[in-house]
């Protein structure tokens, strides 16, 4: 129960996007505030059609949002 | 803590006391020297229904309560409980209803096993029903573990 092996940039791309609540941002993809929390935090792999919505809501491509970590998460 | 989150905790309470409740019931029945098939059966049919009734019950009051102290702290007087279930929440439970039919799967071949080895049927039936009640404790262990601790 550590972190995933898929890595983000939501809190920096939060920062960038008029300093985004974790809410806001919560309510723009349909998921309760917990879950961005979980992301964040790198406890929780999102679907690929959560990771596409929360792409979509900071109007970048997918791989500026997350990426493949294989060393993450192994200890 | 979210909606969900709250509603698993009031659920692990629930069966804690219900499995206390059990617990006391099967010992008085066997302390006095009445413990057939048809009273066992009579605290199944009370615990299946203390179970339903009171899981109902604690939703609502749980939904209530949520309301209640979101208005206290934001000053909304029509404020947002966020009820919603995301893939999250439908992964942890699917996670937790895992854990829980794995466990009652082994209780029921110990209850059988007991039948097997020659003790009465209702031996069987106070076992199977027991743990019923640990598999659901267990499995809202599990979700309240899954959410703290992440997966």
């Amino acid at each position: 129960m550590g972190k995933t092996q898929i890595k983000n940039n939501i809190r920096t791309l939060r920062f960038f996007n008029d300093e985004m609540t974790q809410a806001a941002l919560a309510e723009k993809v349909g998921v309760t505030r917990q879950t961005i929390i979980a992301l964040e935090q790198q406890k929780y792999s999102p679907s690929l059609e959560l990771a596409f919505r929360i792409a979509e809501a900071f109007g970048v491509s997918l791989e500026e949002v997350f990426l493949y970590d294989p060393e993450n998460g192994l200890n | 803590m979210t909606f969900h989150q709250k509603n698993v905790t009031v659920t692990l309470v629930n069966f804690l006391l219900i499995l206390g409740f059990y617990l006391i019931r099967v010992t008085q029945l066997i302390l006095s020297e009445s413990f057939t098939l048809d009273k066992i059966i009579g605290v199944w049919i009370t615990v299946v229904v203390i179970a339903i009734v009171v899981t109902i019950i604690g939703t609502i009051l749980t939904h209530i309560i949520s309301t209640i102290i979101e208005t206290i702290k934001t000053g909304n007087e029509d404020p947002q409980v966020d009820d919603i279930q995301d893939e999250r929440d439908e992964l942890i439970d699917l996670k937790g209803t895992r854990v829980s039919n794995t466990v009652y799967s082994f209780s029921v071949l110990l209850a059988m096993l007991t039948f097997a080895l020659g003790q009465p049927a209702l031996v069987m039936f106070t076992l199977l029903i027991l743990c019923g009640i640990i598999a659901q404790i267990a499995g809202d262990i599990f979700r309240l573990r899954l959410y703290r601790k992440g997966f």
